[in-house]
């Protein structure tokens, strides 16, 4: 019995040794797998915002450039506004979003665990009035229904920061319907709301149907605001800046080459969202937004949003500009 | 008084047992396992969320009148309203046109391709022309369900009309029953009831769940499903469960005085024939 108990005591002593060797060794492998990525996944929207991430994946300079780092696929999902986009990096399906400031502020308040790396464009949204409703001041909008983004998106924050600043209560003044842009054209298009207030190309496309028309460019809302940016997931950070440095590169020229190859910019978006050229085109002329990559430019406004939609309650927190931004990778490429 | 408690505790033993061990599992995984709010929030999460939701108030205006109660009591009533708008719409409709196709076979052939061809068309893919035929306003989100609900309906009272038996009709012929309109009205028509009842419990389920579909457009700004969008859209995540669970726990409950009130009063008189 002594025996059968020493026999019995041994062989489980060798099991459990063996057994933490393997899990020591499939430990070791699962870091190592981690330490090398080959795919890297993007999110992005259907908006001449951010056709720098189009540019780059038309040109195949995403690819080109990130192979030296083992990269050897790039997917990317489209997602009609920030909330959803952010709501996939929560949950790590995606590695590097092209989105609103404001829905990675929202995120970020709930525990996205990621950082702002390089600004993409500023201003670009435009707020449009029914053809047949008068327009002088904001104070015309009272009574109104406006169809924007939905809560916690840049559209949304900026509409209800300048309605207050106006005098004009968001809650009660105005009614605001929280859509996604096919929905709020449809419902502009079809006089069930009197206003949008919309990114690029959708006010285009409004006004080209003559159902509607600019009155209010996001600029004259909050000059240079800050609207979409490059977020990175913290673990990009953390374990890949050689690579976060290259996406900023590559996002970088992308957006340079944008701006000095405006049609060929407005071809490759008409392309992949299947637009009219010539729409895209006028969009682009008419938007009071411009390309920009440094994201020094927009840390001011997008501190400020955090501070209101600290302010409307959509975020428990107020949040700082170490916790929204990280600055050096962009920074480094001065050097 | 407390010993009718005790023995009602005591009968209720096995479930109270299962929920409160479900409870305690799901906090455990929650915590321990999950350990993220995003992907499992626990229970002690989703309960205060669920206070701090019933701390909040919101207004309603009705009849020029602008009443302060609180937030998940205008949800409530703004769901109701737009869950009443489209069954009561289903039933309107749905159990007449499935009376007629039943009854009349010419009607039946002419307007079943029409109906197969609608039927499979998710109440989501309506959300364009909800916009642009009725508005942002309660009847589109009304319609959504409608469009949920009424099939059920529609469906299932034509088979309850196929499936009346001839005996009952000849009888009722030789008996003096003549006309197309008596025939339906004292012997198709309660013959039926069972099947339409069955149908009428499925639209309400389906009805139920396109509630949250319903609310996500733009109808409202208040409504279960409208506030199950709006945290999803602030990534807080135990007040989206809050909201999910009220759903489940509302909808449960409506079956339930629904098949009281059908099987309890309205097919009283089957008592001994299934049950």
């Amino acid at each position: 019995m002594k025996l059968a108990s020493t026999l019995f005591l041994v062989i489980a002593l060798v099991l459990a040794v063996f057994v933490s060797g393997c899990a020591e060794d499939t430990a070791d492998q699962e870091e190592e797998q981690a330490d090398n990525i080959t795919e890297l996944t993007f999110g992005y929207q259907p908006s001449t915002h951010q056709i720098a991430y189009l540019t780059a994946r038309e040109k195949g300079w995403w690819l080109e450039d990130l192979e030296p780092y083992g990269i050897v696929s790039i997917n990317d999902n489209v997602f009609p506004t920030g909330a959803p986009e952010m709501q996939a990096m929560l949950a790590g399906e995606i590695d590097v979003a092209y989105v609103g400031a404001a829905p990675v502020i929202a995120a970020l308040a709930n525990g996205l665990d990621a950082k702002i790396v390089a600004a993409v464009q500023i201003q670009g949204s435009d707020l449009v009035l029914r053809t047949d409703l008068p327009y002088e001041s904001p104070e015309d909008l009272r009574g109104l229904t406006i169809a924007t983004f939905p809560a916690g998106t840049i559209q949304d924050t900026l509409l209800r920061n300048w309605l207050k600043e106006n005098g004009i209560d968001p809650d009660t003044d105005v009614e605001i319907k929280g859509m996604g842009p096919g929905d709020a054209m449809t419902a502009i298009s079809a006089g069930q709301v009197d206003a949008v207030f919309l990114p690029h190309p959708s006010p285009t496309m409004i006004e080209s149907e003559g159902t509607g028309r600019s009155v209010v460019s996001s600029g004259e809302m909050l000059q240079d605001h800050a609207c979409c940016v490059v977020a990175v997931s913290g673990d990009l950070i953390r374990n890949h800046p050689d690579i976060v440095q290259q996406i900023v590169a590559t996002h970088v020229r992308a957006t340079e080459y944008n701006s000095e190859n405006l049609g060929e910019a407005a071809q490759i978006f008409a392309d992949d969202q299947d637009w009219d050229v010539e729409l895209v085109n006028k969009s682009i002329a008419d938007w009071d937004g411009s390309w920009v990559a440094d994201p020094n430019l927009i840390v001011n406004s997008t501190v400020d949003y955090a501070q209101v939609q600290y302010e409307l309650g959509y975020i428990s927190t107020p949040l700082t500009q170490d916790d929204i931004f990280d600055l050096s990778f962009y920074d480094a490429l001065d050097q | 008084m407390v010993k009718k408690h005790i023995q009602v505790l005591k009968e209720k033993s096995v479930e109270i047992i299962s929920i409160f061990s479900a409870i305690v599992l799901w906090q455990i995984i929650a915590v321990y396992f999950v350990g993220n709010k995003l992907y499992l929030p626990s229970f002690t999460d989703v309960a205060g969320a669920l206070v701090e939701i019933m701390s909040r108030d919101s207004s309603l205006a009705i009849m020029g009148l602008k009443l302060q109660l609180p937030m998940l009591v205008v949800d409530f009533l703004f769901s109701m309203m737009h869950f009443s708008i489209g069954l009561v719409s289903a039933l309107i409709i749905g159990i007449p046109i499935g009376m007629i196709m039943g009854w009349f076979r010419t009607i039946d052939r002419m307007v079943d391709p029409i109906v197969e061809i609608i039927r499979p068309i998710p109440p989501l893919a309506w959300i364009p022309f909800a916009i642009i035929w009725i508005g942002l306003n309660p009847f589109a989100a009304g319609f959504l369900i409608f469009i949920g609900a009424v099939f059920p309906i529609m469906i299932n009272t034509f088979t309850g009309f196929k499936s009346v038996s001839r005996v009952y009709v000849e009888a009722a012929k030789v008996l003096g029953c003549n006309t197309n309109l008596e025939l339906i009205r004292y012997v198709a028509l309660p013959s039926a009831l069972p099947s339409i009842a069955a149908g009428i419990r499925i639209a309400m389920g389906v009805g139920w769940m396109c509630l949250v579909a319903a609310e996500m457009f733009g109808v409202s700004r208040n409504g279960l499903g409208y506030q199950m969008w709006h945290f999803y859209d602030l990534h807080r995540m135990e007040f989206v469960l809050v909201y999910m669970l009220i759903l489940g726990f509302l909808g449960l409950f409506i079956d339930r005085l629904l098949r009281y009130y059908i099987d309890g009063k309205l097919l009283k008189w089957r008592k001994g024939v299934v049950i």
